[in-house]
């Protein structure tokens, strides 16, 4: 149907209103840069084409990816996750715990999950109800997480790193290391896969929440309660409702890295997850997630996470670039991300 | 003829306020209900207990015929009471259509189904004298009098029967106050709906009404139609009566 009144908006130009747009350009600089450094200190093909260099920085991404997935949409629906990162040595802990004390692999797993689910509740419930800015509520929950986890370990089994791995089958064909083959979980060992699980898990969850978030009820209602919150309850949209989903998805994906990463290295680490919440809201909103909410994208906060983890781990392929520059760098592109972000929802708002 | 709704000396306390007192009123369908008042006036706890938010202390509220009780704003839209709030409550960043569907999307499987849903409102819309070239822009690509409009229809769409607009000309600059009295005048046309017209601009009122009702601090100061209320005691009613008659006397001193 042709309507004269439909302004012709080219693709360019709608192209420029969407919120990864800023991240395409960050993503397609970033690789230039280090392809170039990479070249002039010789190490392109180490970071670029041996498939241990490209593990080390695919791994990263898709490890702060899946905590980027959960603060974009939390973010989105205009609230915050600071424990994300203390969770995952929380989810860690229990699941260990839960082997050391002979619970079988399954089980554990999904204790684990039923107890971050939990959390999740809780947290949400705590800033819905209370109106406390979830900077704060879940700050508090990033001190507890971790405090907690290390308390339970100590206090039951007199250690604060749990070795899983008397609990594990050893691999088919004998060989040194205990893993999961066993388990469909961490199924990458299974089938012999380059990558790490998280990788694949990473892919297959920014495909349901991108639809999710885009072509769903769910997803309406999560940018209606981040932009305006009244307006959506007005309107029927049950906003606590949905940002306490949104919680507990946010401590799930946390439990999914803290068991993963117990089976990949055959313990539970105090450590686990240390600053991944900042990397992961960093990612975020370099990925053009607004922090005041009601705009943003899984797909922004992808390209984020890929962004973070080139420069993390490209940085230690160029000798000559000390490595604490990668934080300026860090800090400077979230900064700029930010700028660009507010120019760009300022565009839509006045259309 | 039953009017489509009507209040029955309905009141509204806050501890010790009365916020508002023995309040009776009734707007029929094809008609709009010209509701003035100064701030203060008890104009938005008025447009509360009509659309459930909140339940009155005294009187009732009859729907076509029949007592209602709202205990939820849900309740009092499926009863047909479709408020357009002065926020319009929209989303600033979100699509046309999205906005007009939000919290009642159409899924097609599991999905939404968007190309339906743009459609919905595009025609909606045309109804109303508005057309959306393209439902999937932001909001932020509509004029103020076109966001009024689309808050309208969509109200309308969802089954109102009665449509209160709550100072739906207050924020616009003069062109599109008009729109909106063009919306408004659209909307009586159809026939079926009763609309309530909160403002505290006589003029606006004196151009749309059909019916008036006068409310100060809290009670009904005078209730009629057209022909019982003339202009100049419109505008006096609107500033209060004896009030403005008082300030007269003093200017002239």
């Amino acid at each position: 149907m042709e309507d004269e009144r439909l302004r012709k908006v080219s693709s360019l130009q709608s192209f420029v209103s969407r919120p990864e747009l800023g991240s395409v350009f960050g993503l397609a600089i970033i690789v230039v840069t280090f392809m170039s450094l990479t070249t002039v200190s010789g190490t392109f093909s180490a970071m670029w084409t041996n498939p241990i260099g490209i593990q080390a920085w695919v791994e990263l991404a898709a490890f702060v990816g899946i905590l980027a997935i959960g603060a974009s949409l939390l973010m989105i629906a205009g609230e915050f996750d600071l424990s994300m990162g203390a969770n995952i040595a929380l989810a860690g802990h229990s699941f260990a715990l839960l082997l050391t004390f002979g619970v079988p692999v399954l089980p554990a797993i999904l204790i684990t999950f039923i107890e971050l689910a939990f959390l999740g509740f809780i947290m949400g419930t705590i800033v819905v109800r209370t109106g406390l800015p979830s900077f704060i509520v879940t700050l508090g929950f990033w001190f507890a997480s971790r405090g907690f986890a290390v308390f339970l370990s100590q206090t039951l089994v007199n250690q604060s790193r749990l070795s899983v791995k008397p609990y594990l089958k050893p691999p088919a064909g004998g060989g040194e290391d205990p893993t999961l083959i066993d388990n469909i979980f961490a199924f990458d060992k299974a089938f012999g896969l380059p990558f790490d699980a998280e990788v694949y898990y990473f892919a297959i969850l920014v495909i349901i929440t991108a639809f999710m978030l885009h072509r769903t009820r769910f997803g309406n209602w999560i940018y209606a309660s981040g932009g305006d919150a009244q307006a959506a309850r007005a309107v029927g949209v049950p906003v606590n409702r949905v940002k306490i989903s949104l919680f507990m998805i946010s401590t799930c994906l946390a439990c999914l890295l803290g068991v993963l990463t117990v089976m990949t290295s055959g313990a539970s680490d105090p450590k686990a997850g240390d600053f991944r919440e900042l990397h992961a809201i960093a990612a975020a909103v370099i990925g053009g997630c607004a922090l005041m909410g009601g705009y943003g994208s899984v797909i922004g906060a992808v390209l984020g996470a890929f962004i973070f983890a080139i420069a993390s781990r490209g940085i230690n392929f160029v000798p000559f670039i000390d490595n604490n520059l990668f934080r300026v760098m860090l800090g400077m592109m979230v900064l700029g991300a930010a700028l660009l972000n507010q120019f760009l929802r300022n565009r839509v708002l006045r259309g | 003829m039953t009017p489509t709704i009507q209040l029955n000396g309905v009141s509204k306390f806050f501890g010790n306020i009365i916020a508002l007192k023995d309040i009776s009123f009734e707007a029929h369908q094809g008609e709009v209900t010209a509701l003035l008042g100064d701030n203060g006036a008890g104009k938005s706890t008025l447009i509360k207990c009509l659309s459930g938010v909140h339940a009155p202390d005294e009187g009732e509220i009859i729907i076509e015929g029949k007592p209602v009780k709202f205990s939820s704003p849900r309740q009092a839209a499926a009863a047909g009471i479709g408020t357009v709030y002065q926020d319009l409550a929209l989303q600033p960043l979100m699509s046309v259509s999205r906005n007009f569907f939000l919290g009642r999307e159409i899924n097609k499987g599991l999905f939404l189904d968007l190309d339906e849903m743009s459609e919905i409102t595009k025609r909606e819309m045309a109804k109303l004298g508005i057309d959306v070239a393209d439902p999937n822009q932001p909001i932020g690509t509509l004029s103020g009098g076109q966001r009024q409009t689309l808050a309208i229809s969509r109200a309308i769409y969802f089954g109102a029967k009665v449509l209160i607009l709550d100072e739906p000309t207050s924020a616009l600059g003069q062109k599109q106050q008009l729109e909106v009295l063009r919306t408004i005048n659209e909307v009586r046309n159809r026939k079926d709906i009763a609309i309530i017209f909160i403002t505290h601009n006589d003029l606006h009122a004196r151009l749309i009404g059909d019916r008036f009702t006068f409310l100060n601090r809290g009670r009904i100061l005078a209730n009629g139609n057209r022909e019982a209320i003339d202009t100049d005691n419109l505008r006096s009613l609107m500033a209060g009566g004896a009030e403005l008659a008082e300030l007269e006397a003093e200017l002239k001193n």
